[in-house]
């Protein structure tokens, strides 16, 4: 069994990423190609499910820091959801707690995202 | 690691309790992390900070991976594990590019202005580590990072 898995689906409009398992430097470029293949579909409304992330290093940190502008710059936003009380300290080692949109579970993630009217 | 796990000292032993090199592969740094969690725990770091540690090494062997050997995957990285009864050094040698470490405070806001996707291990390794120091003694990168227990 791969150690990192992902999978994705649209769930009202938003564009959700599943992530599970253990994601390093070796794993991170399959989450990259999975957002990007999300974004070039002209999804921008975007959250990261990570119920069953139990690990991340920067490399899937990084990832995120890298397309956040391209997607806020066309209205949208990459949010987080669902983080086990150790991968959230991770993305707060590093500050991102406090500049990314981290919600407690998908369904507030959802309305959430819905309650802002995307630009036109 | 036959020396007893604590002693009523801070000085680390001149020679490593325990070392072991890798190929520089990315698909080895699970084994690296789920080793340095369990030498962490045995030395009576909490699972929390064990968990960071390794965490730290991760970033640090990733950086050695990508950095100073660019991804070839044939070269070596030797890890030692230093214990006394304060805390942990772990070292890493390795040959390649020396590291380019900057001390410039990492600004997160620039950083997803610019797109950038790297650059957070360095800050990872010293929010989370006591001491984090690099030098390159003829030709050959040292890393070296301490984490020291904290008083109960």
């Amino acid at each position: 069994m791969k150690s990192f898995q992902i999978r994705s689906k649209m769930v009202g409009g938003v564009a959700v990423l599943y992530l599970k398992g253990h994601l390093d430097a070796h794993q991170v470029g399959r989450f990259e190609k999975e957002l990007i293949r999300v974004i070039r579909d002209n999804n921008f409304n975007i959250l990261i499910n990570g119920q069953e992330l139990n690990y991340i290093t920067s490399a899937g940190m990084g990832i995120i820091m890298g397309y956040i502008d391209e997607v806020r710059e066309k209205g949208g936003d990459i949010k987080l959801c669902s983080l086990s009380d150790r991968v959230h300290e991770t993305f707060d080692l590093v500050g991102f707690t406090e500049i990314y949109d981290f919600v407690p579970n998908e369904q507030a993630a959802i309305e959430k995202f819905n309650r802002i009217p995307p630009k036109a | 690691m036959s020396r007893p796990p604590l002693k009523n000292s801070t000085e680390f032993p001149p020679k490593p309790d325990f070392s072991i090199t890798i190929l520089s592969q990315t698909q080895l740094l699970k084994m690296v992390v789920e080793l340095t969690r369990h030498i962490a725990t045995l030395f009576q770091f909490s699972v929390s900070d064990a968990q960071k540690i390794s965490l730290a090494i991760d970033e640090a062997v990733t950086n050695v991976i990508k950095h100073s050997y660019g991804n070839e995957t044939d070269r070596q990285i030797t890890i030692e594990f230093f214990l006394a009864a304060g805390g942990m050094r772990i070292r890493l040698r390795y040959r390649g590019l020396p590291p380019d470490i900057s001390d410039e405070e990492v600004n997160i806001s620039r950083m997803i202005k610019n797109k950038r996707k790297g650059g957070l291990g360095v800050k990872l390794m010293k929010t989370i580590m006591d001491s984090v120091t690099y030098k390159t003694i003829d030709g050959e990168n040292c890393c070296e990072m301490i984490k020291w227990q904290k008083v109960k």
